[in-house]
Order: structure tokens, then sequence, then C-alpha cells
């Protein structure tokens, strides 16, 4: 198929849904969920089918690893708003590949685990759909303005989907998460029209940004601004304090699609925006962000600890590993972005899978306190060991995504000989033992043990439930097993912006 | 073609309007409800047939220019809107304070202040613009307090007499300045002063009464202490005129005099802009934060929303013109909405946060158009509102105040947690008792609303609009 049309399709598609859906009657649940469920599965396969071709464009393309200049293939542009020179300008490089591949297998199970969302189904399927149309429309996007159009559009769904469908202290964790989100979008908007207007072509085309050398003066403001504006959503510390009281408040899918997916928009910004667009100032700002994230990582990993209750858990543990995406990249060397890149996709996948299985346990037991479990090995084997193998992959085993990842991660920071970068990696690799610490003691107080009384008559997951979780488990070892040519195609996504790094 | 023809149509219209009650002595038919919109309507489009690329100037001291034409459209659209507004509110049972007693009286003056607001923007010195300006205030007075029987209504209108008269005298003291450094009223010759001798304190001094004055009627910090009481009181359908038209004259008034007579001095100008918008948006947003009551808190946000368009001001012309004009339709077209949608919850209920609970449920459509509505305000995409505030932190980025986009755009957070507060209202909190009274809406409401959030969704994805504005402004 035809590439850009193919792109464009993908994130249509989603809005496509919402549409079709509301004039669907609202008491008629199955009919909105099979939409969702159908479309989405649609967009799997366009955006595997768009996977495959795009591996055979890179095959082809050799070249391109070495050269600085074709980085986004299905280049596509048509002008928009000429009042600024906006213009709709799509393409898509390895990364975005990747992670639109992410997206659509998260969201494919997100649907699946939402299955039993029975209050006001239709404006949950609705805002859901928008969200991801958004998340697509950033990763498709070259034209600085529009990738910020669709940020902002995958941020703000949230409000109304924690709110709304959300336990706990729902109104509060919302409102949090969208105001510093929010606020954090604000920082970015202005270091866009910085690089507008400072470029001096007048052009958000981000391939043609790429080119300029912005003056030092004007990246050592805009740099810090547009790297934290997309940190916020990659969990900086110290603005990483909305995503344990939105992702614990969250519904399952909606912490899925946001822990697996909409962080690693802020990952994804920071390296094409951030650093791709504004080397110079990378350089001159990274020590700070090194330790900033330093503390990310064992903050999150300790702050784990502290926690009793499993979303909790795995909030504080997304804030380490999210961590670790940025550390990678802080590392500024080609293994450590390379590395950070390899994370979000582990990431993306484990924490899905961690939310899933969370919300199938909590849909069963009703409590999420670890302590008040246990035992559940003996009714639910299935979910049980699911948690075991998730929980492992969150601390690295070998043949396990999180390995490969956290290994070029760990390896690529401690290639950058400066001290500052060498004492921060052995600080980060001792979060690994920390969350092994959580990770293990976690899963045996849940798994193991006496079961409690009231448990006895749980069921294990139903033929539906297994379906999201046996899709997530196989791309866990998928990746673990064989990284090879995810490794490929990422090496062949972060010369271009290593060379403009280095340059 | 004349140019002049909307402004004659207008007339012909009020008073037609005005008179026709005289001969048919059936002053509660509806047929000068009809005239209105309908004549509206009409002025409209005859607006849109004129060309917008030329310049025509009458008696030396009138003139038509595509930016006027764009202004005139602005205050046709709100008067049109609020005219429809009117009409289901004012019917018995539309509100709870009082039906109105002279319609065709006050369909007329509502087309008399659009009057003198075309003569505003069409003005070539400060006599006609003086004009204008109380041509377009003074009918306002009468509108607020036209609910005679409400003590609040009453209240709004002492306070807007005695706030507008305090800004005529200080705008007319300013112009005594202007004069004096000028000697002339036109704006030519005041042009040249400002080219000649920028220094000239009597003259800086002069432009800050000015200022002053405009300020009140834009709701400027430190101006804008009436603006909640008055919008408070006043009936919802003048409350909705006042924060679109009146709003968007005073700022046309600004706009002419910073790039026309006073374009020499822009960099003096620059700094208090800023200063201004910033200090604005900042108290209208944290003034926001604790209102309860639904138009006390459409002033503090139509006060806020005044900031971010005076930042705009900082920049170039064109960029300043196209953002500012592009931003009032948009801006126009979500404070209708927002309106038409409390107008009916006023049926029922009091006009305050409360009476939007359980909305989601009951009335989804309404909620979304509420939902679409709050967005466009808090400048969240696809809507028009992030394209047009887009397009006001452009205008000031390009002159290099990127602090100050940091500033508003964080700015811009605040008002969206209030705008989300009212969507957590409609959406998150239940009622604490199902209400029985449904929400009903006539055919007049449901296809102004479907207007309206048409405009507000097609604004943000189609670049026609405002590729237009910036071709006239060029």
């Amino acid at each position: 198929m035809n590439g850009p049309f193919l792109l464009t399709l993908i994130w249509v598609l989603p809005f496509i849904i919402a549409l079709v859906t509301i004039p669907v009657h609202q008491e008629n649940h199955l009919r909105i969920k099979v939409i969702s469920l159908l479309g989405n599965f649609v967009n799997l396969i366009l955006v595997i089918l768009l996977t495959i071709q795009f591996i055979g464009v890179s095959n082809t393309s050799s070249t391109v690893q070495e050269s600085n200049v074709s980085l986004f293939q299905y280049g596509y542009k048509v002008a928009w708003f000429t009042i600024m020179n906006i213009e709709y300008n799509i393409g898509v490089d390895a990364i975005s590949v990747l992670m639109m591949l992410l997206t659509a297998i998260v969201i494919f199970c997100g649907i699946i685990a939402s299955w039993e969302v029975e209050k006001q189904a239709k404006e949950f399927f609705i805002l859901l759909n928008v969200l991801v149309a958004g998340v697509y429309g950033v990763f498709v996007s070259i034209d600085l303005f529009t990738l910020f159009l669709f940020y902002e559009i995958a941020v703000l769904p949230m409000y109304l989907l924690i709110g709304l469908w959300g336990t706990g202290r729902k109104e509060y964790a919302a409102m949090k998460l969208t105001l510093m989100l929010v606020a954090g979008s604000a920082f970015i908007l202005a270091g866009i029209l910085g690089l507008y207007f400072e470029s001096g072509l007048n052009t958000f085309d981000l391939n043609q940004l790429s080119q300029v050398r912005f003056s030092d003066s004007f990246q050592y403001w805009a740099f810090p601004l547009v790297f934290l504006g997309f940190g916020v959503l990659g969990a900086i510390f110290p603005f990483h304090t909305w995503s344990p009281d939105g992702h614990a408040s969250a519904p399952t899918a909606v912490s899925m699609l946001h822990a697996g997916v909409l962080m690693k928009l802020g990952g994804y910004g920071c390296l094409r925006v951030g650093m791709y667009l504004m080397p110079e100032g990378a350089h001159m700002w990274m020590n700070v962000f090194l330790v900033l994230v330093t503390i990310n990582v064992l903050y999150g990993a300790f702050g784990a600890i502290r926690q009793t209750d499993l979303k909790y858990i795995t909030a504080y543990s997304s804030v380490s590993h999210c961590g670790l995406v940025l550390f990678g990249f802080t590392a500024m060397t080609f293994t450590g972005l390379k590395g950070g890149v390899l994370q979000m996709i582990s990431h993306g996948l484990m924490t899905a899978l961690f939310f899933c299985l969370i919300g199938m346990v909590y849909g069963r037991t009703h409590t999420r306190t670890v302590s008040e479990m246990g035992g559940l090995m003996k009714v639910m084997p299935f979910l049980s060991i699911a948690f075991i193998i998730v929980g492992l992959a969150g601390l690295g085993l070998p043949s396990l995504s999180g390995f490969v990842a956290e290994a070029n991660v760990f390896v690529g920071s401690f290639a950058n000989p400066a001290l500052i970068n060498r004492v921060c990696s052995v600080l980060a690799v001792l979060s690994i033992v920390v969350t092994a610490v959580y990770v293990l003691r976690t899963v045996n107080s849940l798994v193991n043990g006496p079961i409690r009384k009231q448990y006895n008559t749980l069921i294990d997951a139903s033929p539906l439930e297994k379906v999201p979780v046996i899709i997530l488990l196989f791309c866990l070892f998928g990746m673990g097993i064989l990284p090879g040519w995810i490794i490929e195609l990422v090496n062949g996504a972060v010369h271009p912006i290593f060379n403009n790094l280095m340059r | 073609m004349n140019l002049l023809l909307p402004e004659f149509f207008l007339l012909f219209l009020t008073f037609f309007i005005l008179s026709l009650d005289l001969w048919r002595n059936k002053s509660q038919s509806a047929l000068s409800f009809h005239l209105s919109w309908g004549g509206l309507l009409a002025l409209f489009v005859l607006l849109l047939a004129l060309p917008y690329d030329q310049e025509q100037v009458y008696f030396g001291g009138y003139t038509v220019n595509g930016t006027a034409l764009l202004f005139k459209q602005i205050f046709v659209l709100s008067a049109l809107f609020t005219v429809l507004l009117s009409r289901p509110y004012f019917t018995p049972g539309g509100n709870r304070r009082g039906t109105l007693k002279y319609r065709s009286e006050f369909y007329c003056i509502i087309l008399l202040c659009t009057f003198g607001m075309f003569a505003v923007v069409s003005a070539k010195d400060l006599l006609t613009v003086f004009i204008g300006m109380e041509l377009a205030t003074i009918p306002l007075y009468i509108l607020s307090g036209y609910q005679k029987e409400d003590a609040f209504s009453v209240e709004a209108s002492t306070k807007y007499i005695i706030m507008g008269s305090l800004s005529t005298g200080l705008l007319l003291f300013g112009y005594s300045f202007l004069y004096g450094c000028a000697g002339s009223l036109g704006f030519d010759a005041i042009a040249a002063v400002a080219q000649s001798s920028q220094d000239e304190p009597l003259l800086k001094l002069g432009v800050l009464f000015v200022f002053a004055a405009i300020g009140f009627k834009l709701t400027l910090f430190p101006f804008h202490m009436w603006a909640p009481d008055v919008y408070d009181g006043s009936p919802t359908p003048v409350t909705a005129f006042i924060s679109v038209s009146s709003k968007s004259v005073a700022i046309a008034f600004l706009l002419i005099l910073v790039y026309g007579p006073l374009a020499p001095m822009h960099g003096y100008l620059q700094p208090i802009l800023l200063i201004l918008a910033a200090a604005t948006m900042t108290v209208g947003n944290l003034g926001a934060l604790r209102q309860l009551k639904l138009r006390r808190f459409m002033a503090y946000s139509s006060i806020a929303q005044a900031g971010y368009i005076i930042m705009a001001m900082a920049g170039t012309s064109e960029a300043a013109w196209s953002s500012i004009i592009y931003y009032l339709f948009v801006y126009a077209a979500a404070n209708y909405a927002l309106f038409f949608i409390i107008s009916l919850i006023g049926r029922h209920g009091n006009e305050e946060f409360k009476s939007l609970q359980g909305m989601g449920k009951q009335h989804p459509v309404l909620a979304a158009v509420l939902l679409l509505t709050l967005f466009s305000l808090g400048g969240i995409p696809p809507l028009a509102g992030f394209m047009g505030k887009f397009l006001l932190f452009a205008a000031a980025a390009e002159q290099g105040f990127y602090a100050m986009v940091v500033f508003a755009a964080l700015n811009s957070t605040i008002s969206l947690y209030y705008y989300l507060l009212l969507a957590k209202e409609a959406y998150i909190i239940k009622p604490f008792a199902v209400k029985n009274n449904l929400l009903q809406t006539d055919i007049v409401q449901k296809v102004s609303l479907m207007v309206l959030t048409s405009a507000m969704i097609f604004f943000g994805l189609l670049p026609v609009f405002s590729n237009a504005i910036r071709a006239t402004v060029h």
C-alpha cells in the first residue's frame, strides 16, 4: 500500500471509529465494544503491514545508516495553515514505526481488557479512540505544529477518562495529571515558536530545522524548555508526581495506554525535538538532566518499595523505568540513545501487561493492597504465572525484553567517559537491585502463601482475558529472544540523531 | 458599490424596528424579533459581498477598509446571536428574573450599539472614535438595567454607568493632551507628532490616559473591577453582548490607535502592553478560580482572554491584526455557545456551577457542546481556540518575547483548570437528586448552538478563514 496514505489512514482510523460510535445507541454496549475492537484490530494489521514494508525499505537503502539526510520514510506534505507555513507533513523513521507498533498492540489489548466497562461505555470508547488517534498523530508528524497539536489531543481526553471511570481519588488525580502535562506543553509551545522564528526559515518542518545551526544563546534557554516540557510526560524528576496518582486512579485500559504509550511521547519528544534539533543545547545541559533522571531511576525504585497498593507500585516502577529511557538519552552515546529507544518499547509492553494483570486481579479480589492478597497461584495459576514473568521482565532477566533494553542503557551510559556519567551509571545500576526487592516481594506475597478464605472461589482468566496477556507475553519474549531486527531498525534511526548530536 | 451601505442599512433597520410598535400597537408581537435577526443576517451577507481589498474615505473622517469590514462582521454576528439569545430568554418561563416588557426597544438598542461600533472601526480621527464609543456604550447602561424589578440588574446598571462615565472622562482628558500636542484630533496629525517628538512627556501622558479609558472597556487590570458585578447583574443576553461586542470594539480601538497614529511609539508601548497583558490574564485567571456563579465566572474568564489578546499587540502590525481578528471570531463563537447553555440552565435553576450536574448523562449532546466550548476557550486542539491562541502567542514570539509566551501559556494552564471544573460538574459529579425538569431547547437555540459549534470546529481545522483574514490585513 502507498506509504503516506497508510500513515494517514492509521491515525485517521481511530477518529473514524469514534465517529462511527457516536450514532450507536448508548445501551448497546456490545456493538460499541465490537466496533472499537474490530477497528483497532484492523489498525493493528495496518501497522504490522507498515512495519514489514518499512523493514523492506530500510534494508534496500542501507546507505541511510551512514548518511545524515533521509531520516524519514514515506514523507508527504501538503500546506495546511499557510498563515504560519504550517504543513500537514508526515513521515516515519524506525523509532516512530516501532512506537506505532507498540501503540497498536497496547490499545488492542487495552480494549479487550476494558471489555467489562459498563458505565457510559459509549463515551469511554469514543474518548479512548480519540486519545489513540492523538498518539498515532504524534508519531507520524514531522511538522512541529501538528506534532504539538496531536500531543495535546492525546493528553486531554485523559482528564475525563480518569475522572469518570477511575477509582480512588480520581478527580484530584485527573486534574493533577492534566494540568501538569498541559503546563509542560506550555514550555514546549514556547520552544517550538522559538525554533520557528530563530531558524530564520519560518518553518515547522523537522527535516529543514535539523539542518539549522541555532545560536548557542538560543539553545541555552530553548533546550531545557523543550526537554523539560516533554520530560513532564516522561515523568522526569521533579515533575513526576502526576504519574503515581494518575496511573493508580485510572481505569485499566487507560493505565495501560498511558504508562505504556503516552509516557513514551515524552521521551520521543525529548529525543526528536530537543536533542535532534538542539544538539549544542543538549551538550550544555546534559549533566543537569543526567542528575535529574538518575534521581528518577533511584527515587522511583525506592518509592515502589514503600507502596502497598499494586497500582502505586507499578506506577513508581514506571517512574523508575521511564527514567531509564531518559537516562539512556542523557548518556549522549550511540548505545545510550539506542538503549533509551529500546527501553521505551520494552517498558511499554511490560507496564501495559502489568496494569492489565492488575486490572484483572482487582476485578476479582476487589482490593489492590498487596498484604491483603496471597496464594493466588492456587486459584488463578494463569494470571499468577503471567505476573511472575512480567515481574522478572521488570527486573531485567535475560530472555525478556527488559534485559535487552537495560543492558544497552547501562552500557551506553558507562561508555561516556566523563566522571559524572560514570558515577551516575553506577548509581543507576543499583536500581536494579532495588527493583528486584520490590518485584520479588510483591510477586511473592501475591502468588504464594496461604490463601484467604474469601478468595477460594475466584476463577482464573477467561479465554477473552487471556488474549491480551498472551499477546503481550509473546511480545515480551519476542523482544527478549529475538531483539536483532528491532536493534537493527533502531540503529538506522538513531544514526542521524547521533550524528547531529556529535556535529 | 458604496461601502457605507451597511451603515445606512443598519440605521434604517434600527429606526424601522423602533417605530414598528408606534403604528402596530402590539408591543408583544414577535415581528420585531424576526425583523431584527432577518435584518442582521441580511446585513452580514451584505458585508460578505463588499470588496475587502479597497479603502474609501468619506468626509475626511470616516474610512472603510478590509479590516474595518472584518470587525463589522464580528459586531453584526454578535448582535445577531444576542437577538437570537434574547428571544427564548425573555419569553415567559425563559428565565427566572422576569420577562421583557419593551421588545422592539430592546432590539433597537442593540442595533444602535452596533452602529456605534461601526463608527469606531471606521474612524479617521479621535472625535469620531469618541462619538462611536459613546454610542456603543451608553445603550449598554440601559440594557444592563433592563430588568427593572431585579435588584441585581439595577445594581449592575448603576455600577456600569459610574465606571463608564469615569472612563469617558479619562478618555476626554487624554484627548486634551493629544490635542495639545498635535493641534488636531486627526490620526494623521497625531501620527506626525508621535513621529517627530516621541519623548514629549505630555504626549505620553495623554496616551496613558487614553489607555486607561480603553482599559475600562476592555477590562484590563487594574480597571477590571466592575466586570464581575455587571456581568452577573445584567440579563444573560446583555452579558453576552457586553463580553463580546463591547470588548471587541475596545480592542479595535486599541488596535487602530497602536498601529495607526501611535505606530511610531510602538517601542514605548510594547512594555506597557506586555505588563498590562500579563497582569490582566493573571488577575482574570486567579479570579475565576474561586467563582461559583456562571456569569461571574464568565466575567473573569473574559478578563483573562483580554489579557491574551493584548499580548499580541506587542507584535508586528500584520501579525497582531490578523491574529486578534481571528481570535475575536473564535472567542465570540465560544462565548455565545456558553451563554446559550447558561441561559438554558437559567430557565429552571440558578445560573451557577451546581446546576450543571448530571448534564453529561441527561443531555449528552448539550454536555458535549459544553465540553467543546470549554476546550475551545481553554485552547485545546483541534478546536479553534487552540489555533487562535497559537497565533496570538506567535505574534508575541515573533518579537522575541518568549518569556511572555511561557508566562501566557502557563496562565492558559490555570484557565484550563477552571474550564475543567465546569466539565467536572457536568460530567463527573453526581447530582444529589435526579432532576426532573429536563432542559428543553427550542429550534432557535438548537440551530444557534449548531452553528456556533461548527464554527468552533471548522475555524480550527480549515485554513480558509485565517488565510482570508491575513489576506485582508495584508
